[in-house]
């Protein structure tokens, strides 16, 4: 219509975004919030699939002991040594010391070196258990006495002994994760 | 065959000209001298670890029944197995030996201080990467010194504090070595390590070029260049063809051997790394475990950032030959203790 006024036919302006209080407008926030959420979202998921691949790549170590029969007791005479493999691969020494008939009679010695996990051996002209890797020297009963190992204090780890109607029993680690080849 | 050139340069937007800005950087006339190639030769030999590395693991198998025996097979049965096995495994030395004169080039010259100090970094984590690989390497071959030094790596591992426990289950796959390890050993020694040893090498040659080849004399710059290619493309070139013959004599004439099979019940009275490892070996006799641990991983944390400590010597003392001294001190104690354990049984 001719006397229409230019203002009427002009397209209403859109409502202005109300500003938030720093500036930003809703769009804005609403904007960031968003990113937010899905760098949240990817982070979490990446941080699970981490968690699942480092209990992947690390299980749960082997825990809990047993015992387990290790020799008749009239079988060893005292000053004899019998070698003993673990269940769980681990090769120990058990000598006998004495003669009263009970389980102090014994020593169960772990052939593991304490330094870095060599096999140690026993040398019968020097009395003495000799770790070839970093020269590691125990006297029989196990305590470091040269090496390495005396300068840190280290003994050959003991296994616990017990006698029972003529028979001696070890406690050792069970089988689990991560025991030997 | 126009036709066809044209379709690839329609497809591949990059002229011959881009190329030779991108890679041919004008080096300092000091270069041509043989000294300076040793950067070059560790990259060739990595290069020759790749091929023959691939072609080992066509036969070998990384289980503890069947390890030694595949090895034995590529060692005696398979054509040419103990060729490409030797060339492997003297690859390996002379890479080790290659690198370790690189680093002492690098550092008695001086290449590492401001702006390299980073890539001094990034050449100390491929120094590290290599023994490492060296060290994974032999302990594929399932004989006694493979299973004796993972184990005692394992345990060294253990002896670092807080996370040594999380390092040791690890690389063994569990609390002692077991049949999880040695699949860990290969895919490190296969895979891990040397897809980081190529990537950190890509950072270590595009931060030289972005640097440029450092200056002989620290602060000048040199008047005389010379082009890469073809230039010092030929000359490294004709290192690795002399390098090549040399892998090829002593891969025939001192071939690889194979010990005893490892045996998880009797370490060998007679046991010792392979040479490179001499003086750590040493080193872990001398102290107590933790002690002995501690104190290499602060050594090799301090050459790590030796640039930024030479930095503030310098800043205080200017021209101080602080560091030639520290350089010498240090060569000789690890020439001193590598010959020591060469030179006795136990």
């Amino acid at each position: 219509m001719a006397d229409a006024q230019p203002e009427d036919s002009a397209p209403a302006p859109e409502p202005e975004a109300e500003p938030a209080a720093d500036g930003d407008t809703r769009r804005d926030f609403l904007g960031r919030a968003g990113g937010l959420v899905m760098i949240g979202g990817v982070a979490a998921s990446y941080g699970s699939l981490a968690a699942v691949a480092g209990r992947y790549m690390f299980p749960e170590p082997a825990h809990g002991k047993v015992w387990v029969y290790a020799a008749r007791l009239a079988d060893v005479e005292v000053g004899q040594a019998l070698s003993f493999k673990t269940p769980a691969g681990a090769s120990l020494t058990i000598a006998r010391t004495q003669n009263t008939g009970s389980a102090d009679d014994f020593i169960a010695l772990s052939s593991v070196c304490p330094h870095l996990g060599c096999q140690v051996h026993w040398e019968n002209h020097n009395q003495r258990f000799f770790c070839p890797c970093h020269n590691g020297v125990f006297d029989p009963q196990g305590r470091g006495t040269g090496g390495p190992p005396k300068d840190a204090g280290q003994s050959l780890a003991k296994y616990p002994l017990r006698a029972e109607s003529g028979l001696l029993f070890i406690e050792v680690e069970a089988v689990g994760n991560g025991g030997a080849a | 065959m126009k036709a066809v050139i044209g379709w690839f340069r329609e497809r591949l937007p990059i002229s011959g000209g881009q190329i030779r800005d991108a890679v041919d950087e004008p080096l300092p006339a000091h270069l041509k001298q043989w000294w300076f190639c040793l950067g070059g030769t560790p990259a060739y030999l990595f290069l020759v670890q790749i091929v023959t590395g691939i072609l080992l693991a066509f036969y070998y198998q990384p289980s503890p029944g069947t390890a030694y025996e595949s090895v034995r097979d590529i060692t005696y049965h398979v054509d040419y197995g103990w060729f490409i096995r030797g060339l492997h495994k003297w690859g390996a030395t002379l890479m080790v030996a290659a690198v370790v004169l690189h680093q002492i080039r690098v550092y008695f010259t001086g290449a590492y201080r401001k702006p390299r100090e980073i890539n001094w970094m990034v050449g100390m984590l491929l120094l590290m990467l290599t023994l490492t690989t060296g060290f994974t390497g032999y302990s594929l071959v399932f004989e006694q010194l493979s299973y004796w030094g993972a184990t005692v790596a394992g345990n060294i591992s253990d002896t670092v504090p807080v996370i040594g426990g999380f390092l040791k289950r690890g690389l063994l796959g569990g609390d002692a070595y077991s049949a999880r390890t040695l699949p860990r050993l290969f895919i490190l020694h296969g895979a891990v390590l040397p897809v980081s040893m190529l990537f950190l090498l890509g950072v270590h040659i595009a931060l030289i070029r972005l640097q440029g080849v450092a200056p002989q004399v620290p602060g000048t710059k040199e008047k005389h260049t010379y082009s890469l290619f073809p230039d010092h493309v030929l000359t490294e070139l004709l290192v690795g063809l002399g390098l090549t013959l040399l892998l090829a004599v002593l891969a025939t004439t001192l071939p690889a051997e194979l010990g005893p099979k490892a045996n998880p019940l009797s370490t060998p009275e007679l046991i010792k790394p392979e040479w490179y490892f001499y003086a750590t070996f040493r080193w872990l006799k001398l102290f107590s475990g933790t002690a002995a641990v501690l104190s290499m991983g602060f050594i090799v944390f301090v050459m790590g950032i030796w640039p930024l400590i030479d930095g503030q010597i310098r800043k205080r003392w200017k021209n101080s030959e602080f560091s030639v001294w520290v350089g010498l001190l240090g060569a000789s104690a690890l020439i001193g203790l590598t010959v020591w354990e060469a030179a006795v049984a136990h």
